[in-house]
C-alpha cells in the first residue's frame, strides 16, 4: 500500500512520466487509480525490470509481473514456442523465480519506478494460491493481486480452475480472505460462457476481471508428423486472437459489475482504444512487447492524442460503444 | 541498446540461398558471438523478430549474413538499399577468447561461420574448419583467407575438400590444449561436444533456438541444462540471454 502513496506525494514533481498522468488518461481499477490505462501482460514483460534499457517504465500504468508460485518453477523443455500467422504459441509452463526470490531480488528494483506493480500468482493447490498472495501483501509495493486461474488443480486431479466456475469460485475466495489487497481475477477464454466464469469471480468477491488469457492451440510439423512444441499443445496469442477478445471482453462488460482490464493481441493505441469502447477501463499489452520493447510506451502516447483529438477521456470511452 | 532503424547499403546474393545485408552502423559494443533480433516488416505476419548473427563490422557498416529459411528471411532478402531495418541489439553474450599459448579450432556447419568470423579476426595461429554442402556454399570461406587462418573444407559432394563431414576433419585436427570454438546444425554440435569431452579439449558452442524477444523475458528458447552443473530449479538456461555461446559440458545434448 505504500506504493499509493509514493506516486500520489510524487505526482506533483516527477519528471516527464508522471507529468503525462493527466487526468484524460487516468482509470480507476480495483480501486487502484493508473495514470493511464495501459499495463504490461504477464508473462510478457518479465519483472519489468529487463525492460528499463528499452523503454522508459515510468510512462506505463502499470507492470503486471510473470506469474509467482510459491516455489520456484522451471518451465516445460523445449521447444515452448512457435509462431503462427499474426501470432505466436507458447508453452512456456509458467518458469520464474518463485515468490520469495522474487521479494527479495526483483521487486526493490521495481519500486523504484513510478508506475503500478502488479503480482500476478497461480498455484497448484488452492492453499498454494493463498500463501503466496499473503506474503505478497507483506513484501509492500505490491498494488495489486491478479490471479491466474488457468493452471490445473493438482488436488483435484488436474482440473483447470478457470474452467470450472465452481472451482474458480473457491480460489478466489480463497485469495480474497487471505489477502487486503486488491483481487483482480484473470480469465480463461477457453470456456463456452465467459459470462459464467465472470459471474462466480464476482461472487468470490474478485475486485477486477482480466480477460483474456490465451486460446489453447496446436502446430503440427507435418514432415516429422510430430507437434512442434515439446508439450504438443499450448497458447495462442498475438493480434490473430484479438476479435475474439475484444468479443469475450465486450460480452463479460455486458454483465460485470466489476471493472474488466482487456488484453489479446494488441499492438496499437487503437487496438486499445477497442477494447476500452467495448467495455474494458483499462488494458493489457503482452505479444507486442516482444515484438517492439517500447510498444506499450507508444500505446500510451497514442492514447493521449486519441482523447485529445476527440476531446474526451479515457473514463468517458470506456463503454462508450454505439449498438 | 534499443531498437533502431538502421538503413540497408546492400543486400546481396552470395552463396545459394545466401545473403550478405550491410547496414549503415558502427556496431559499438559487438563482440564476436553476438546476435541481433530483426523486424522484417512492419506488418503482422510474420510477427516476430529473426535473430541473426551478427557477421563483419568494419567502416561504419555492419553485416549480416543469413540464410533464406522461411517468410521472415525471404522478405528480409528482397530489402533494396535506402531502405531500412529496425533492429534490436547487440544482444547475448559472445565467445570467451582463448588464453595465450592455446590454438582457437573454429568449427562451422553452415550458416554456422556466421559468429566467426569476428572470431577468426581476433585469434592468431587458429584454424577454420568448414563443412559445406557444395563448393557453392564452401565459397563463403574465401572471406576468411587473409585472416591470417588456416582454413580447411569438408563438402558432402566432395566438390571441394575433403568429401565428408566437418567432424571428420576436426578428428584429425585436434589435439591436447586447442579451444574449439563450434557453431552450426544441432546433430554436428552434439559430436563436436563429444570429441572434446574425449579429447579433453575445451568447447564453446553457439546455438540457435526459436526466440520471440531475445532479451531473456518470454523463455521461450530454453536447453536443458546438464545436470552436473545445476541445481534441480534451474535446469534450464536462456539461449537469447544467457547463451548464445554455451561452454559444451553445460549443455544436455541428450535432451537438446
Amino acid at each position: 500500500m505504500g506504493k499509493a502513496i509514493v506516486v500520489k506525494k510524487k505526482a506533483g514533481t516527477a519528471k516527464a512520466g508522471i507529468k503525462k498522468a493527466s487526468g484524460a488518461l487516468s482509470v480507476e481499477v480495483a480501486g487502484i487509480k493508473f495514470k493511464n490505462p495501459v499495463l504490461t501482460a504477464s508473462g510478457t514483460f518479465g519483472y519489468g525490470i529487463e525492460f528499463a534499457p528499452y523503454t522508459d517504465l515510468n510512462l506505463l500504468g502499470g507492470i503486471v509481473v510473470k506469474g509467482l508460485s510459491l516455489r520456484p518453477r522451471e518451465g516445460n523443455p523445449g521447444p515452448r514456442i512457435v509462431e503462427t500467422p499474426c501470432g505466436m504459441l507458447n508453452a512456456i509452463g509458467l518458469q520464474n523465480v518463485g515468490v520469495d526470490a522474487f521479494i527479495k531480488e526483483k521487486l526493490p528494483l521495481l519500486k523504484k519506478y513510478k508506475t503500478r506493480v502488479i503480482a500476478n500468482i497461480f498455484g497448484e493447490t488452492i492453499e498454494d494460491y493463498a500463501e503466496v498472495a499473503s506474503r505478497l501483501e507483506d513484501a509492500g509495493g505490491v498494488d495489486a493481486i491478479e490471479v491466474n486461474i488457468s493452471c490445473p488443480n493438482v488436488k483435484k486431479g488436474g482440473i483447470v480452475f478457470g474452467t470450472d466456475p465452481k472451482e474458480a469460485f473457491k480460489v478466489i475466495s480463497k485469495v480474497r480472505s487471505s489477502t487486503g489487497l486488491p483481487v483482480i481475477t484473470k480469465l480463461s477464454p477457453n470456456v463456452t460462457d465467459i459470462k459464467v466464469m465472470v459471474r462466480a469471480v464476482e461472487d468470490a468477491g474478485t475486485d477486477a476481471i482480466s480477460l483474456i488469457n490465451t486460446l489453447t492451440g496446436m502446430v503440427v510439423d507435418v514432415e516429422k508428423r510430430r507437434p512442434v512444441l515439446a508439450t504438443a499443445t499450448g497458447g495462442l496469442s498475438g493480434p490473430a486472437i484479438r476479435p475474439v477478445a475484444v468479443r469475450m471482453v465486450w460480452q463479460a462488460a455486458s454483465v460485470a459489475k466489476t471493472p474488466i482490464i482487456g488484453m489479446g493481441g494488441i499492438m496499437t493505441a487503437k487496438d486499445a482504444l477497442e477494447f476500452i469502447i467495448a467495455g474494458a477501463s483499462a488494458v493489457q499489452v503482452g505479444t507486442a512487447n516482444f515484438v517492439d520493447p517500447d510498444a506499450a510506451a507508444k500505446i500510451v502516447s497514442g492514447i493521449e492524442d486519441y482523447v485529445k483529438r476527440h476531446s474526451t477521456t479515457v473514463r468517458e470511452l470506456i463503454g462508450s460503444l454505439k449498438m | 541498446m534499443e531498437a533502431r532503424s538502421r538503413e540497408i547499403l546492400y543486400n546481396e546474393g552470395v552463396a545459394p540461398g545466401y545473403f550478405r545485408l550491410g547496414l549503415r552502423w558502427k556496431g559499438a559494443g559487438i563482440r564476436p558471438g553476438h546476435f541481433v533480433m530483426v523486424r522484417v516488416s512492419d506488418g503482422l505476419d510474420p510477427l516476430l523478430r529473426r535473430p541473426l548473427g551478427v557477421y563483419r563490422v568494419g567502416h561504419g557498416t555492419v553485416e549480416l549474413l543469413y540464410a533464406v529459411v522461411g517468410k521472415g528471411t525471404e522478405i528480409l532478402s528482397k530489402k533494396m538499399p535506402g531502405e531500412s531495418v529496425d533492429l534490436l541489439g547487440p544482444l547475448g553474450n559472445g565467445f570467451t577468447l582463448p588464453a595465450k599459448g592455446h590454438r582457437a579450432v573454429l568449427v562451422a556447419g553452415g550458416m554456422g561461420i556466421v559468429p566467426l568470423y569476428m572470431l577468426a579476426k581476433k585469434v592468431k595461429k587458429s584454424v577454420l574448419l568448414f563443412g559445406a554442402r557444395s563448393a557453392k556454399e564452401a565459397s563463403v570461406a574465401d572471406d576468411f583467407k587473409g585472416l591470417g587462418i588456416n582454413i580447411k573444407i569438408a563438402t558432402n559432394d566432395g566438390s571441394v575438400g575433403k568429401k565428408g563431414l566437418v567432424t571428420d576433419l576436426l578428428q584429425d585436427e585436434i589435439r591436447p590444449g586447442d579451444i574449439i570454438y563450434a557453431c552450426g546444425p544441432v546433430g554436428m554440435l552434439k559430436k563436436i561436444a563429444t570429441i572434446a569431452a574425449h579429447a579433453g579439449v575445451s568447447c564453446q558452442v553457439s546455438l540457435e533456438r526459436s526466440m520471440a524477444c531475445g532479451i531473456g523475458v518470454c523463455l521461450g528458447c530454453a536447453v536443458k541444462a546438464s545436470s552436473h552443473k545445476e541445481a534441480s530449479n534451474r535446469n534450464y538456461r536462456m539461449v537469447c540471454s544467457e547463451g548464445p555461446v554455451f561452454d559444451s559440458e553445460d549443455i544436455d545434448w541428450e535432451r537438446l
